[in-house]
């Protein structure tokens, strides 16, 4: 007989959406990316590349070039015409400002990060003044035929340089004209030959302008002469993006071809002061079009259009083999899409534009350990949930009973009340929703759903009373004592009904009493990001684990660490743990064994138990097959705390 | 009518004694002898022509009151259509009180079914003129809800969408030297260490003409060779 049953579910089909640009800010070490359906992400380099924040999409807007300014200030600028800046505090678009030049192509900041340079689709390069809470129209460079693809401003911020359809332009930021025009040849292809996009240009300090085209070129052009210097025919296709690293001795570009190349700026002969861009290294780690990439000090990062991230370190940067050396690759997002109402058998799945409520199937036979059960019920499918308006959902969250579905989208919180009657279902909105002032980020149900709680802004978390036979209303705000200004975005509930803990962007950790409704307690600060939290159901322990997969229990009653916590600390987590690429997503408990804490990232699933030793750097952590083939007294000797199965390709949520 | 009267005339030839008018008798008196000039009463023509004016004018009035009732008619329906396709008052008033408002939003709705009388085409001349020069006008209702223009809305979204075509012709249009499936799943069978069969995916309706030329091509070859073999 074997210890628990395990659903295999592979009736989630969550596509994500295709990486369409990204930026990199070497100041805060962080990555903001955008997708195809409009949706912003930002990945904290420090805290392990963890995905730390996430904007939700929109139907109309198309994110086309993104830019980190004065600080940590995040724009982003579209198709729609639309220049709009991230509130990354509350996690939504601040504001938008028509560009009044058609869609937008290009976006870059200027060097000292006052300035705002904008292509757009009617040939014109629009210049934004940065100001501290807003962004203001100064004017415009001298308007010229054709849409502005691409534009980078030289590191003196007095130059700026466009790509064009088969042409280059240099213009002088003072007088707004142009200094330079540069046609760049096309493709001949039989008869005619078809125009050539600039897809991405970068001026670098010396002058040089380096190109990437659609005819699959990478050139590097003087900007005082006019001349061509190099060409390097790089790819049959497209050539559609470009990065270079600050001291501009290496560029990265992506293909269309999903292939990403680096060229490097090397001494022609060893110790010659003369030196040349190098085509240095191929990788080939996307199936399609590399739409975007960056340069950090350390690493190459791409983004494609089959929605992989990319982070490929650069073993000459990157000193001994530390977090950092590994190759990286993130396609799921590091959040809850997944909600399980245990007690009904029932799994609510979160797609951009619905929900899916399923039930599992079931077995009546009990096998073995490692054998596969007959299913004698098929999983069904229930329920779709679609939701109105362009908004993309944010969260959602199925009550255990699953008598509750709640989400949000950027503007709205839904409720919906589900009667499951031997096989039929019936929803019915709950059209009295209390107005909250801000958005949701976060939702989820007490254990025994009569309650949902509703992370927000500032910290706070909104209790609502959920109440037969379908309404709501608001009881209470908590807010922490520390007046924290960033959104909440994890939450976890004590069984019992008597504790919630609150994890905001700043990584703090606040615990309320659900009894008076005030702050309990605050987890001691821990200076990287928070994956995931859980509540014991029997000891009220609470369980954190970090980015850099470190796993700490904390206990309410005493508002400290637990022994067991204390004695991980000491002894150190082991280093196969460690270099785990991925953060733990979700956190739950086996009722049979309280020692067991099950842990579950994007490529393994493990059950961590409390009452055996912890490994050592000597014996190797993924033990368990090995374990299977010793007796059963050998076994015992060998067995540590970490058990961990990685059969499965991708689990998105236990 | 002319004719009435004449035929009225020769009846009444037999009681009233011929008098000659001056001025046709010079014309008529030499062609037709025995068909005398017709000949009425002044009584008699003067009532003749008072009923048959007084007809008229009541076939005209009554032609015009209908028409009148007509028009009213139709009125009251336009009235009433165009009651039942504005907005309730409450939103109208909603509309009216907001900052910086005209009556676009209001012209925007009642413009599409009827033709409205001349004081209200006036009224949309003159929106039309503002149309023009107003940019975006978004006017806050209770609730969620948002009255928006939606002729902005077109224009960006036509812009938005011609960019998109843009770039869907120069990511996968013609020219940009794409692999096929078939191609990139050869290429890479051909790298990788475990070789596989080889993956095809060819759809059934490609080619169907030329399939179907030599078919018949077949059929017809066939049936020669049999001619000539016998």
């Amino acid at each position: 007989m074997g210890e628990f049953q395990v659903h295999r579910v592979r009736f989630f089909a969550y596509v994500p959406a295709g990486i369409r640009c990204v930026a990199h800010s070497p100041r805060s070490a962080r990555l903001a990316l955008a997708r195809t359906d409009g949706a912003l992400e930002v990945y904290n380099f420090a805290a392990n590349y963890f995905q730390e924040k996430g904007i939700p999409g929109h139907e109309t807007r198309s994110t086309e070039a993104l830019c980190w300014t004065a600080g940590d200030r995040l724009f982003g600028a579209g198709l729609g015409g639309d220049i709009s800046e991230y509130d990354l505090e509350k996690l939504r678009v601040k504001y938008s400002l028509d560009g009044f030049g058609g869609p937008i192509w290009s976006m870059a900041a200027d060097p000292s990060g006052t300035q705002l340079a904008v292509g757009c689709e009617d040939g014109s390069v629009k210049l934004f003044q940065v100001l501290p809470d807003k962004i203001q129209f100064e004017r415009s460079l001298d308007r010229q035929k054709g849409r502005v693809m691409s534009l980078s401003w030289h590191p003196s911020g007095t130059r700026i340089a466009v790509g064009s359809i088969d042409l280059l332009r240099v213009f002088d930021v003072k007088s707004g004209h142009a200094i330079q025009r540069i046609l760049v040849d096309r493709r001949l292809q039989g008869l005619y030959s078809r125009e050539c996009v600039v897809w991405s240009v970068a001026f670098l300090s010396n002058g040089t302008i380096v190109s990437s085209d659609s005819v699959g070129k990478v050139q590097f052009w003087d900007s005082e002469k006019g001349t061509l210097l190099e060409t390097h025919p790089v790819s049959s296709s497209a050539v559609l993006c470009l990065a270079v690293s600050e001291e501009e001795d290496s560029i990265v570009v992506g293909t269309s071809e999903g292939a990403v190349y680096q060229f490097q700026l090397l001494p022609v002969k060893w110790g010659s002061a003369e030196s040349k861009w190098v085509r240095t290294k191929p990788f080939q780690h996307h199936t399609h079009d590399v739409r975007a990439v960056a340069h950090s000090a350390t690493a190459l990062i791409s983004g494609g259009l089959d929605a992989q991230l990319v982070i490929r370190p650069l073993m000459e940067k990157v000193h001994g083999k530390g977090y950092d050396a590994a190759l990286r690759k993130f396609t799921f997002p590091h959040r809850r899409l997944v909600s399980c109402a245990k007690k009904a058998g029932l799994l609510l799945f979160q797609f951009p534009q619905h929900l899916e409520l399923w039930r599992l199937g079931a077995t009546n036979s009990a096998g073995k350990d490692g054998d596969i059960l007959p299913v004698s019920r098929a999983p069904e499918h229930l329920l779709q949930l679609k939701s109105k308006g362009p908004e993309h959902i944010c969260c959602s969250c199925i009550s255990l009973c699953g008598s509750w579905i709640a989400y949000s989208t950027a503007s709205r919180l839904h409720l919906h009340r589900v009667h499951l009657e031997n096989g039929s279902v019936s929803v019915k909105r709950v059209s009295k929703v209390p107005k909250l002032l801000c958005s949701a980020h976060q939702l989820l149900c007490s254990a025994d759903s009569t309650s949902l709680f509703v992370a927000s802004d500032q910290g706070a978390v909104h209790v609502l009373k959920l109440l037969e036979p379908g309404g709501c209303g608001h009881l209470q705000t908590l807010r922490p004592n520390s007046g924290s200004t960033e959104a909440v975005y994890l939450l976890a509930a004590s069984a019992d009904g008597d504790w919630l803990a609150a994890a905001g962007g700043d990584w703090e950790i606040n615990v309320y009493s659900l009894r008076h409704f005030k702050p309990h307690c605050t987890v001691p600060a821990y200076n990287c990001a928070v994956t995931a939290l859980a509540i014991h159901p029997v000891t009220n322990n609470l369980v954190i684990t970090h980015s850099d997969q470190q796993v700490f229990e904390f206990s309410i009653p005493d508002r400290e660490y637990t022994t067991w916590s204390r004695k991980v600390q000491q002894h150190g987590l082991h280093k196969g743990w460690l270099e785990r690429d991925m953060p733990i997503t979700h956190i739950a408990f086996n009722p049979k064994q309280p020692t067991h804490i099950l842990l579950h990232d994007t490529h393994m699933f493990c059950i961590l138990d409390k009452s055996l030793p912890l490994p050592d750097d000597a014996t190797p952590l993924m033990n368990q097959t090995s374990l299977k083939q010793l007796s059963e007294k050998a076994r015992r000797g060998h067995a540590h705390a970490f058990k961990i199965c990685k059969k499965y390709q991708v689990s998105v949520l236990m | 009518m002319a004719m009435t009267r004449r035929r009225r005339a020769m009846l009444e030839k037999d009681v009233t004694a011929p008098e000659p008018p001056v001025g046709a008798a010079a014309s008529s008196e030499d062609e037709e002898e025995d068909e005398a000039p017709e000949e009425v009463t002044f009584e008699r023509a003067r009532a003749a022509a008072e009923t048959e004016r007084r007809r008229a004018g009541e076939t005209a009035r009554r032609d015009k009151e209908l028409l009148k009732e007509k028009r009213r008619r139709r009125e009251e329906l336009f009235k009433e259509q165009k009651k039942r396709k504005l907005l309730p008052e409450n939103v109208l008033e909603e509309l009216t009180s907001g900052p910086q408002i005209n009556n676009n939003n209001l012209s925007d709705t009642t413009k599409q079914g009827e033709n409205q009388d001349e004081s209200e085409n006036k009224n949309e001349g003159c929106n039309r003129g503002q149309d023009h020069e107003g940019g975006k006008q978004v006017v806050r209702l209770k609730g969620s809800y948002m009255a928006v223009r939606l002729k902005d809305h077109d224009l960006t979204s036509q812009h938005q969408k011609m960019a998109k075509d843009f770039v869907q012709s120069h990511l996968y249009g013609p020219g940009t030297n794409r692999t096929t499936a078939n191609q990139f799943f050869s290429f890479a069978n051909k790298k990788s260490p475990v070789k596989k069969a080889a993956v095809q995916f060819v759809n059934k309706s490609w080619g169907t003409e030329k399939k179907q030329k030599a078919k018949q091509f077949k059929k017809r070859w066939m049936s020669k060779k049999m001619v000539s073999s016998v």
